[in-house]
């Protein structure tokens, strides 16, 4: 009886493994012969950055690998929102992400993206700024490889003015001294981009937002010095009518229209001005992001992208080889020729195509990265940036004469951001 | 019978100016707006110096598959439409039962359809991607249809109550008295005393399906489904930065004509359930 | 016979409900009730690992924040003003779109295009125009030229409020217009011939006539206007305190991704609007649920 038993049981075994090895062969025959496909969500480039480099990657995997770009939003809170969706469901079907630098903490925190160690890490640093790695990384380790990165200059009309200021005081009074055009064009509105400025000005200043994950640094004398800049720009004469609602694309409307002598914003200006309004592109100046305090250099804002591969992808293996792949030298020269995205890649500034599309400033931009002073690197960066546009916005209420109140409030709210307290 | 003078023409031809006028110089400005060219956009003129149909063309270019808005415009308009089908008709049931019948649970439903309406849909989306996605609803057109009809039945139904309320159903009763079958009195006489509210209600619906953003950018990830208000969100400007304020006007222009046309046709309807005089003797 | 012609009339009543109650509890039953759930939870979706069961700690954090009264203030502040003048308007352009004695096409349909052009485009329109730099506002006679709407709170409601009334009266125009429509004219033939004023047709017949039509368009447009978010998210972001506490509760929910605080925000909102419908069906006596006993 048991031997009866004992037979058909193998038999019956044996004909389920034949089968699941069957059924196994059919399924995943995609990754022993075809290719795997892998999706890789980011925000659109107009120039057509993604679709190139995603096609390129392909084709050099020989087959191993089709990357497939899905798209999110062209606002970079939507497509944070469209991505924790997913990430916080689990959502297997993202491979590789376009994350913006500033959510490195949170998404390597809660678990979404995952390490990068061993050659993949070398690969992905090699050449690459220090700094932009740092935005790549968190509590030690790198959780993307680093893409593009951004950064602010100062732009000014070098017919209006001789020589460009070194500090914001300076570039207030030059401002108000100017018949025409007397305005400086920053961006101030409630949104992200005026924690940008916040967050250089402070840095500038000589001191950080946070100095670790969970603790503030935000050092008064400094801060106060930083706080005053900005209350001072605000209610001078210097400051656009619509400061309070201002972002990149009103600055450089702004600025492409005559209106102000001055504006920091991204490498992005430059190229828009020459095609919109070539006249005052003719005579646009370029300088480094003013100093707060004269004689210690500034620190501009860094921006950009790194390419994380998901937690819950099914092919992480490669997905880590496409990854880098796609953040390579030549994908990272095709970024700036077809889209002007800066390189992560210091190496990549005396290319050809960097010194085309950044016509004498490519040296400038690669020292303003050096010397630039990143948001801060925590879990709660939402709460924080939250909490520093709430106490800083609108920047007229800040009084340049007396800082210590304004000073007290923003290191109040910082704190019980970074604890995730209370309502913001 | 009153005599039209010409001050009763002077004075309705300013009341009429006015409204309309008032209604329509944020379009026009959109109008203005999509027709500049991208230099002259800060030329703070109402009326555009030169007229350039740039914006137009761009959201055209590449044809059904490629262009940025052609096939979000097809699924506005469908699921729109069914939407609106489908939701007219459960709404009119249940209106035509609340309106007509005496049932327990008449209260409930009523209070029950205002809770739904009164919600925070934020607060909904979260739950209902991950239903979606588990089901397999997720970026199709039913995935819409579907939360569109929960959020506008409630409104629906108490328009059509509240004019189905109205409604002197005697009369279909006189009707038959008068020889009408059943089915010929309802068409008759309810049927054109219902149409106001129906049209309206219709009319209700499909600009709050056309309207919505929320849903539209949190169950779609694709074309396959994803509609104009969403599509927006992904147009693009010179560089990451630039805002392409010229093509989401032009968008938003072209997105009206539809809405023109369904509301051109479903205007006349409402008045004309009282023209067609079942009710007057 | 009269209980089984009632039971009938039940069983067909709930024939005709079921499928509108179901498609309205299907999308709605899990998350309103998993809302509730995690409104009563420390939840964080960037940090999955932390977080439990807390009672009504979150609501007390809500409530216990100036930031939550001052968004209330302003949310109030927009939706009474916007309503009311919506109502006065929306009843003159709806008599307008009734007695017009030429013109009724075009005009009916220019008034509906307001409300179907795309909210968050609208918005954008508004802001450009009011914006000192790129819109025509300021170059009309008896504005300051550099005047900045968008900075001072009282300038961006003024904003705000024309731009939601803008685009929201014709919701209720078109309401009104339909309530019109249902009055037999033979009452006003009568009250001519008494002798009556216009104004006095219009104070006796008209508004007591139409009051149905009235209170769901009240009704609804409250409801809504309590809600509002994209036009004040596209103007100001709730910058100047003209946050509205739609704007508060995306902040904490998707902002935060913290869902316990976003959750007890959304149910806070929901309970406000609840107790404005309860005012408005109890205080102005709505008695949109009582039909006529059936013919």
């Amino acid at each position: 009886m048991k031997s009866a038993w004992a037979k058909r049981a193998l038999v019956v075994a044996a004909a389920a493994a034949l089968a699941a090895t069957a059924l196994a062969a059919c399924g995943s025959s995609s990754s022993k012969s075809g290719s795997r496909e892998l999706t890789f969500f980011v925000a659109i480039q107009p120039g057509g950055t993604i679709e190139e480099v995603s096609k390129r990657c392909s084709e050099e995997s020989n087959g191993k690998y089709t990357i497939t770009p899905e798209f999110l939003p062209t606002d970079a809170s939507q497509q944070r929102e469209q991505l924790v969706r997913r990430l916080g469901a689990e959502d297997s079907s993202i491979d590789i992400v376009g994350m913006d630098v500033i959510w490195t903490g949170e998404f390597a925190n809660a678990g979404w993206v995952e390490e990068w160690t061993g050659a993949e890490k070398k690969a992905a640093t090699e050449n690459v700024f220090p700094n932009v790695i740092e935005t790549a990384s968190f509590e030690g380790k790198l959780y993307a490889a680093p893409f593009n990165t951004n950064t602010q200059l100062l732009w000014y009309r070098k017919d209006l003015v001789k020589k460009p200021p070194e500090t914001w005081d300076q570039m207030i009074e030059q401002a108000e001294g100017l018949k025409e055009a007397g305005t400086i064009q920053v961006q101030a509105s409630r949104y992200e981009g005026f924690m940008v400025w916040a967050n250089a000005l402070i840095e500038s200043a000589g001191t950080q937002i946070l100095s670790g994950p969970e603790e503030v640094a935000l050092k008064q004398g400094p801060t106060e010095e930083a706080l005053a800049v900005m209350g001072k720009l605000a209610n001078s004469n210097a400051a656009p009518p619509s400061l309070s609602t201002s972002d990149e694309d009103s600055a450089r409307l702004g600025f492409e229209a005559g209106e102000s002598a001055f504006m920091t914003n991204y490498t992005f200006a430059y190229a828009s001005a020459q095609a919109e309004a070539p006249d005052i592109g003719k005579v646009m100046g370029f300088a480094r992001f003013p100093e707060v305090v004269a004689g210690t250099p500034s620190k501009p804002p860094l921006g950009g992208f790194n390419l994380a591969v998901s937690a819950f992808s099914e092919n992480k293996d490669v997905a880590f080889e496409a990854a880098t792949c796609l953040a390579d030298k030549d994908s990272q020269k095709t970024a700036v020729e077809l889209d002007g995205l800066p390189p992560s890649r210091s190496d990549l500034y005396t290319d050809k195509v960097v010194t085309e599309a950044y016509p004498g400033f490519a040296e400038l931009v690669k020292e303003s990265i050096e010397a630039s002073g990143p948001r801060p690197t925590t879990p709660a960066y939402q709460d924080v940036s939250l909490a520093v546009q709430r106490s800083l916005h609108p920047p007229d209420k800040i009084d340049p004469e007396d800082t210590e109140s304004i000073f007290d409030e923003l290191k109040e709210n910082v704190e019980k951001a970074v604890k995730r307290e209370g309502l913001l | 019978m009153d005599q039209r003078t010409n001050r009763d023409y002077a004075l309705w031809t300013i009341a009429i100016a006015l409204v309309v006028i008032f209604a329509l110089i944020p379009v026009l400005w959109l109008i203005s707006i999509s027709l500049k060219p991208p230099e002259a956009l800060t030329d703070q003129r109402f009326i555009p110096s030169e007229v350039s149909f740039d914006n137009y063309k761009s959201l055209f270019e590449g044809g059904i598959d490629e262009s940025p808005f052609i096939k979000p415009l097809i699924n506005s308009i469908g699921i729109a439409l069914i939407t609106t089908a489908i939701s007219i008709v459960l709404a009119s049931f249940c209106a035509y039962a609340i309106a007509r019948l005496e049932f327990p649970g008449k209260r409930l439903i009523l209070a029950g359809a205002l809770a739904i309406a009164m919600f925070p849909p934020i607060s909904t989306v979260g739950p209902l991607f991950d239903m979606w996605r588990a089901l397999g609803l997720y970026d199709t057109w039913l995935g819409l249809i579907i939360p569109y009809l929960t959020f506008s039945l409630p409104l629906a139904i108490y328009v059509l109550v509240a004019f189905f309320r109205e409604i002197p159903w005697e009369l279909e009763q006189a009707a038959q008295v008068d020889g009408a079958t059943p089915f010929q009195a309802f068409t008759k006489v309810i049927v054109p005393l219902a149409a106001p509210g129906v049209f309206t209600a219709a009319i209700l619906v499909f600009i709050f399906c056309w309207n919505d953003f929320l849903f539209a950018i949190s169950l779609t990830s694709s074309d396959a489904s994803r509609t104009v208000p969403a599509a927006l969100a992904f147009f693009t400007g010179e560089s990451s930065f630039t805002a392409p304020t010229g093509s989401i006007a032009a968008a938003a222009v072209v997105v009206t004509v539809p809405i023109i046309v369904f509301v051109l046709i479903f205007q006349r309807r409402i008045v004309a359930g009282l023209t067609a005089g079942a009710v007057k003797g | 016979m009269k209980s089984e012609r009632t039971r009938s009339e039940r069983k067909l009543a709930w024939m005709l409900c079921a499928p509108a109650v179901l498609a309205m509890l299907l999308v709605t039953a899990y998350p309103i009730v998993y809302a509730v759930i995690l409104s009563l939870q420390d939840v964080d979706l960037r940090f999955p690992d932390e977080g439990g069961f807390v009672g009504l700690s979150n609501y007390s954090a809500v409530l216990t924040s100036s930031l939550w009264w001052t968004d209330l203030f302003n949310t109030v502040f927009i939706m009474f003003i916007s309503v009311a003048i919506e109502l006065v308007l929306g009843m003159a352009i709806a008599l307008v779109m009734y007695r017009a004695i030429f013109g009724r096409g075009v005009v009916r349909t220019s008034v509906l295009i307001p409300y179907g052009i795309i909210t968050v485009v609208a918005a954008f329109a508004w802001q450009f125009a009011f914006s000192p730099e790129t819109g025509f506002v300021n170059n009309l006679p008896l504005i300051a030229d550099d005047m900045d709407w968008f900075g001072g709170r009282f300038s961006s409601f003024a904003v705000i409020i024309l731009a939601e009334v803008w685009k929201t009266t014709p919701f209720m125009a078109l309401l009104l217009l339909a309530g019109l429509v249902t009055i037999d004219s033979q009452l006003y033939e009568a009250a001519r011939v008494d002798g009556a004023t216009a104004w006095q047709r219009f104070t006796r017949i008209t508004l007591p006539l139409m009051k149905p039509a009235i209170l769901v368009a009240l009704l609804f447009r409250t409801l809504d206007a309590f809600r509002v978010f994209d036009t004040i998210f596209i103007m100001t972001r709730g910058a100047l305190d003209t946050e509205s506490v739609s704007i508060l509760g995306y902040n904490q929910l998707i902002s935060r991704l913290n869902l316990g605080l976003g959750s007890a925000v959304s149910v806070l909102i929901f309970l406000c609007v609840f107790l404005i419908a309860f005012v408005f069906v109890r205080g102005f006596g709505a008695k949109v649920q009582e039909g006529r006993p059936g013919g």
